[in-house]
């Protein structure tokens, strides 16, 4: 069974102007990305995969149970979701205040609420920043801050909603690592994202919107090469794809590596 | 993609009410507003309205008034209802409702105060339904208002929605850790502290971000600003400021001597 499955999922914010129209969708637990242009409903999606909005037709079901049925506080036993603004949700003037909130939220006692805080800062590289104010730290470092407050909670599906925005090249390669540590652990991951370079990279499955529908979905490899359709998409495929393409190579890259060792075998 | 609500009551559209100078308007709103007061209340408020009800209706905006004015007319229906039956003066019997005798005296006492402040009301729907905030306020600078006191009014209307709108996010980001925030007054109270903490330091964080902003595109600087719009302005509406100016003086003339 799907961990996560959605059925004909309508929604709109004003009468008449649909955001998402008619999305069926099963998730097994392969890290999947989700990509489109500005405005196609991507994260209008994520906050009715989270249950922070309500279908206005069809359904989602996380883990079996009907996300009109429950409210989101109590989703997040099953699905974290972390947001692309650190500054919407810190407000504790210690980080390890700041990720144990969550946790308590969910009944854990304040020892185990602990325990799991650590184990999350850990993996985000800020073990040694307990008792920092979060508002001291740079915007990279308060993503991590909230990326941490949500594996906390330790759910079975985490979302990501644009987690490279901002961040220079070692918090990029820890979001990877973090993302590779909880695909490890059995969890679902999926990530909204324009960066194309890190979908490419970390993803395995690429789902493409385009105007409130599914335009594409598939390996992230049979996506990116379909040029055509992505580029109705208004999506640009990695730069490492687009380099391939453009010499006329029938494989489709998606890594540096991947690149390097074509070249290898050719030489 | 969700948008912003705007806090403008403006209704969209190209009628010669829409396009005439905002100033003109306010200024129409405020003798119409003001005439009541000072000649005979009935008929001139009848007057004031007839022409501000033709002007609803030319800019097609009048179905938008009741929305607006729907809780003001109940008070005065009250009025009439409580004066009618009550008004220290009332003598002579006017009918019977029921158990409840109405009396000329209080009825029309009544109907004087609704007549004014309908008058007032409609005059400034007329403006709000028609007129940008933007508008009005560029209109405003144009005659002398401090431009910082003019961005000061607008900025009210525009970051009220972004306040709305942060304050919406930052709930949804609480809730996703967790935090119920519907249900019984308890746990809508115990949400307060993960709410307001975020929304103070967004807001504050924003406010220094505008306020850079501003100041890296000459916001404090001393030379004289120009507009992005060129001014509405005609002889006609000029024409028409003077009139409803001199109609204020000939109406506190006449106050005064007769």
């Amino acid at each position: 069974m799907a961990i996560l499955s959605v059925e004909n999922l309508h929604f709109s914010y004003t009468t008449g102007q649909d955001i998402l129209k008619g999305i069926t969708l099963q998730f097994d637990r392969r890290p999947t990305a989700i990509i489109g242009q500005n405005g196609a409903g991507k994260t209008t999606f994520a906050k009715l995969l989270k249950g922070l909005l309500k279908p206005l037709h069809g359904d989602v079901y996380v883990k079996g149970v009907n996300t009109k049925e429950t409210t989101a506080a109590q989703l997040a036993r099953q699905i974290g979701l972390v947001f692309q603004n650190p500054h919407d949700q810190i407000f504790k003037s210690k980080v390890i205040d700041e990720v144990m909130f969550g946790p308590l939220n969910l009944k854990q006692e304040k020892e185990t609420a602990r325990a799991n805080a650590i184990e999350a800062l850990h993996m985000v590289g800020m073990e040694n920043k307990l008792d920092k104010n979060p508002y001291d730290l740079g915007l990279s470092e308060q993503k991590l801050i909230c990326i941490a407050s949500v594996l906390a909670m330790q759910p079975e599906i985490v979302i990501f909603d644009e987690p490279t925005i901002a961040q220079d090249y070692p918090a990029r390669e820890r979001i990877k690592e973090i993302i590779q540590h909880l695909r490890q652990k059995g969890k679902l991951v999926l990530t909204i994202t324009h960066d194309m370079d890190f979908a490419a990279a970390v993803f395995e499955r690429t789902i493409v919107f385009a105007q409130g529908r599914v335009l594409l979905d598939g390996t992230t490899r049979e996506v990116f090469a379909e040029r055509e359709l992505l580029k109705h998409a208004h999506v640009e495929p990695p730069h490492v794809t687009q380099l391939g393409q453009k010499l006329g190579c029938r494989e489709t890259f998606l890594t540096a590596e991947e690149w390097i060792r074509y070249k290898r075998r050719k030489s | 993609m969700k948008t912003v609500k705007s806090m403008s009551l403006y209704v969209p559209g190209n009628s010669i009410i829409h396009r005439l100078e905002p100033i003109t308007k306010l200024i129409y709103v405020m003798v119409a507003g003001v005439l009541p007061f000072i000649l005979p209340a009935n008929p001139t408020a009848v007057l004031c309205l007839a022409v501000t009800l033709a002007m609803l209706t030319i800019s097609k905006t009048l179905t938008k008034v009741i929305p607006l004015t729907g809780f003001t007319l109940l008070v005065l229906l009250s009025i009439l209802f409580i004066q009618g039956l009550f008004h220290e003066h009332n003598q002579t019997f006017l009918f019977r409702f029921g158990p409840f005798v109405f009396f000329k005296e209080g009825l029309s006492y009544a109907a004087r105060i609704s007549l004014r402040v309908i008058n007032l009301l409609l005059g400034i729907s007329l403006l709000s339904l028609t007129t940008k905030p933007s508008d009005l306020i560029d209109s405003l600078v144009r005659r002398g208002l401090s431009p910082k006191i003019g961005y000061v009014l607008s900025s009210v209307l525009q970051i009220i929605p972004q306040m709305a709108a942060s304050v919406n996010a930052i709930t949804d980001a609480q809730r996703a850790r967790g935090l119920e925030t519907e249900g019984p007054l308890i746990v809508r109270a115990k949400a307060f502290l993960p709410l307001i903490g975020p929304v103070i330091m967004s807001s504050l964080i924003q406010a220094r971000e505008r306020a850079m902003a501003l100041e890296v595109r000459g916001f404090n600087a001393n030379r004289r600003k120009t507009f992005l719009r060129a001014a509405n302005q005609s002889s006609r509406q000029t024409t028409i400021r003077i009139l409803l100016i001199l109609i204020l003086f000939a109406a506190i003339v006449w106050r005064i001597f007769a």
